[in-house]
């Protein structure tokens, strides 16, 4: 069995406790050796046998650089304690060792993808994570939480339990609000052949429903032709992405494009999250057999490096304060999207102050890839976790920083977090939050 | 005194000069590897006399072969003409450049007989 | 002795060769005939373009990130890896064993320098152990089958080192020399040092992906 993490207590978890104490030996050994043989081939068979065990992956990890370099927390150091052991044992692991697998793979990696960016071979190491996520998934040891946005993405698809009637008495109410500001505003529903269809994670509808309202301004002064759908499929959101349940991930993503067609929009427009752009761009479109996604996605990074690229949006007055930007994994490891974010960031704000590493190499905030979605068991050790990420911030306030943006609803609620935790001060806002408070609107 | 330091000296130099010249075959010690314009290795050791005694060799020709047109031409020996006389720097056609001459000939028929040196160091002494 | 030699240099070495050239060729198909049974998505993301420019990356000393933050073993595995190729290739004692053999030679490293060369991957070697011991992220996922490799490297160096400079027993370090060369050889294809013939095809992959899909990059 791999050696824990130093220090670790465990942490009770019913998803993992009731799940392992369901496990016995021989259903272990059948599901890991299945999803071995059936569900992997020459990726993870390259990596395991590549990899040189050089430890070069290690200063990726903020878990690491968190835990005073703890070598069980390197990127190298998860792999070693759950899939090599796995494979040495040719699946002969004991419901305990599964139980730590979950662990590791759930909330000590957030499956940013930095560690392939320092590994010399370029291995996929998130990836081998998520072949533990699919394990575990298989063996029915999730953690509670993020199990629970999984089976309310089954039952409503949609990650946070909203009803069918809820979602669009949400866009209703969000569009009287907005009225009072713009009289003729619309949150346009099921508008066939809009150019463009917006979908937003869950936790909008939910407990954000401003973060709708400010779209929807910006889409009415911009003049965008737009359209929300009011039948499941407007929610982008993948916790089962993460917990390895690729056929539901097929679902949901189905349901997504299958709605944008319904509606014959030319391309999906989606809020400020990274996980949902993720299971849009680049996995969901995968398990269906898109090479790439059948309508243009557009993250919300670059919708509004368009519209204000091309004078659809004004800015009144500059945001009056210095801002630093966390460059968020998925979209900009994940697509690039860094640039543009500084384009609007630097647009929209009086000053700009750059956050070291940066880019593609910034530190990650800690909850996405499910970890946040784990839920309070974790919340200490994903804060602890990213101590890393508190020096980062601490660094870009005593450069002169007031307010981070961080584009994407992990990366926001997590560091959010860390912002209180480690007393670090200083707001933290979504582009869309400046660009609405900035932006030209009519009088 | 001074006579007899004299003497000694031209004696000696008399004997250097004859051991030179009368240097052959008999007290041949290592390989003249002097036609090679820079060696990268010694020379090779090599006593004449007692190597063909050990090994048991009497014909000249053994070692001392003489080809021509690509054939080896039984019983005809070569031993008063040096190897580089033959065999130039540089390989030519089938005939074997002088280095590879001499390796193929000592260890080629070392590595036959199962006798005599083989590895690199064993007749290149440091 | 003789014996011993001409198994050394006769059948032994022409199983090696064959098992490394085999075995590489045999790796490379498999990994291939894999990605086309089971990934075949792999192939459809690949591009020549962002391989060469994630592989040039990683190829030149310092120009990945990660490189410049790792100067002392940057510097050694980079001068590790080419003297390790570059000297059995070119030492003119290979050379003019292959020219027994073959009758074919090529261009040979100065002896001063291929000396010096093999002392670069002995030392970086060295260097390699101490790091395997001292370096806790580095300790922390070694194994048997980590002193195992890189002493199977080592051991073609050490012995050839030796054995030019014929110290101590010359014989015994010259024909374990032969040996440990071939084995060397034969475990390339079958360890993890396969990462000689694979980790161009991760590297480019991982290239493909970032440069194509995530238009980031991967240095």
């Amino acid at each position: 069995m791999g050696e824990a993490a130093k220090g670790e207590t465990k942490i009770t978890d019913q998803g993992l406790d009731g799940g392992v104490g369901r496990l016995d030996e021989s259903r272990i050994r059948e599901v890991i050796n299945t999803v071995l043989k059936n569900e992997t081939g020459a990726r993870l068979k390259t990596y395991v046998e590549t990899c040189i065990h050089c430890g070069l992956c290690s200063e990726a990890c903020h878990y690491y650089l968190s835990n005073d370099k703890d070598p069980a927390f390197s990127p190298v150091g998860k792999v070693k304690r759950t899939l090599w052991e796995m494979l040495k044992r040719k699946g002969k692991v004991t419901p305990a060792f599964i139980r730590e697998a979950a662990v590791v793979a759930h909330t000590e990696c957030n499956l940013c993808k930095r560690c392939a960016q320092y590994c010399p071979f370029g291995i996929d190491i998130a990836y081998l994570m998520s072949v533990v996520r699919r394990i575990v998934h298989r063996l029915g040891c999730t953690p509670l939480y993020i199990q629970d946005t999984a089976n309310s993405h089954s039952v409503h698809m949609n990650q946070m339990w909203v009803k069918g009637d809820e979602w669009p008495d949400t866009l209703q109410w969000q569009e009287e609000e907005a009225q009072a500001e713009i009289p003729a505003l619309r949150i346009p529903l099921e508008k066939e052949g809009a150019d463009i269809m917006y979908s937003v994670i869950a936790p909008e509808p939910k407990f954000q429903a401003q973060l709708i309202y400010q779209a929807a301004v910006i889409m009415d002064v911009a003049g965008v032709n737009w359209t929300m759908p009011a039948s499941m499929g407007w929610d982008n959101s993948d916790m089962a992405m993460f917990t390895g349940d690729n056929e539901l991930m097929g679902r949901l993503k189905r349901t997504h494009f299958e709605t944008a067609a319904r509606l014959k929009v030319k391309k999906i427009i989606m809020g400020e999250c990274g996980h949902a752009f993720r299971s849009v761009y680049d996995t969901g479109n995968r398990w269906l057999g898109w090479r790439v996604p059948p309508f243009q996605i557009v993250h919300a990074i670059e919708f509004y490096y368009d519209l204000i690229k091309s004078g659809r949006i004004k800015i009144k007055t500059k945001y009056p304060h210095a801002v630093t930007l966390h460059d968020p994994c998925n979209v900009s490891r994940g697509a690039g999207l860094h640039d543009k974010a500084r384009f609007v960031a630097k647009a929209v704000a009086a000053e700009f102050v750059e956050m070291e590493p940066n880019r593609e190499h910034n530190y990650c905030c800690a909850a996405g890839g499910g970890a946040i979605n784990c839920g309070p068991p974790y919340k200490m050790k994903r804060l602890q976790g990213n101590k890393v990420k508190a020096e980062q911030l601490f660094a870009a306030k005593t450069r002169g920083a007031g307010v981070l943006i961080a584009p994407c609803h992990n990366c926001h609620s997590g560091l959010h977090d860390i912002l209180h935790h480690y007393g670090i001060g200083l707001d933290i806002k979504f582009l869309g939050d400046i660009i609405y408070e900035v932006m030209e609107k009519p009088a | 005194m001074k006579k007899s330091i004299g003497s000694i000296l031209i004696l000696c130099t008399i004997f250097l000069f004859g051991w030179v010249s009368v240097h052959s075959q008999e007290e041949m010690e290592v390989v003249d590897n002097s036609v090679f314009d820079q060696p990268r290795r010694t020379s090779s050791l090599f006593m004449h006399d007692d190597h063909n005694e050990s090994a048991g060799i009497e014909e000249c020709h053994v070692c001392h072969h003489v080809y021509e047109d690509g054939e080896l031409l039984e019983d005809e020996s070569s031993e008063d003409s040096s190897c580089s006389e033959c065999h130039e720097i540089d390989a030519s056609g089938d005939m074997p450049g002088l280095m590879m001459a001499y390796h193929l000939n000592c260890k080629g028929c070392h590595l036959k007989e199962k006798k005599g040196p083989v590895l690199c160091g064993e007749c290149h002494h440091k | 002795m003789h014996t011993a030699y001409d198994m050394l240099t006769g059948p032994c070495a022409w199983t090696a060769f064959i098992l490394f050239f085999g075995g590489c060729l045999y790796r490379l198909i498999k990994m291939l005939w894999l990605v086309w049974k089971k990934e075949r998505f792999i192939f459809s993301y690949m591009s020549l373009r962002y391989s060469l420019r994630s592989l040039v990356h990683w190829m030149v000393p310092f120009m990945a990130v990660n490189w410049r933050r790792q100067p002392v073993l940057t510097i050694a595995t980079f001068a590790f890896h080419l003297c390790l190729i570059l000297t059995p290739l070119f030492v003119s004692a290979h050379i003019i064993l292959w020219e027994e053999a073959w009758q074919f030679s090529w261009w040979m490293l100065p002896d001063g320098l291929a000396d010096a060369m093999t002392m670069v991957v002995i030392v970086c070697a060295g260097y390699f152990f101490i790091r395997r011991l001292v370096s806790p992220e580095v300790r922390y996922v070694t194994g048997p089958s980590d002193w195992i490799i890189l002493s199977i490297v080592a051991a073609p160096f050490i012995s050839g080192f030796l054995a030019y400079h014929q110290w101590f027993a010359y014989r015994f370090f010259t024909m374990f020399h032969i040996f440990s060369g071939e084995v060397m050889l034969v475990a390339i294809p079958f360890t993890r040092l396969s990462h000689m013939i694979i980790s161009p095809f991760t590297r480019a992959y991982m290239g493909s992906e970032f440069g194509k899909i995530r238009h980031a990059r991967d240095w």
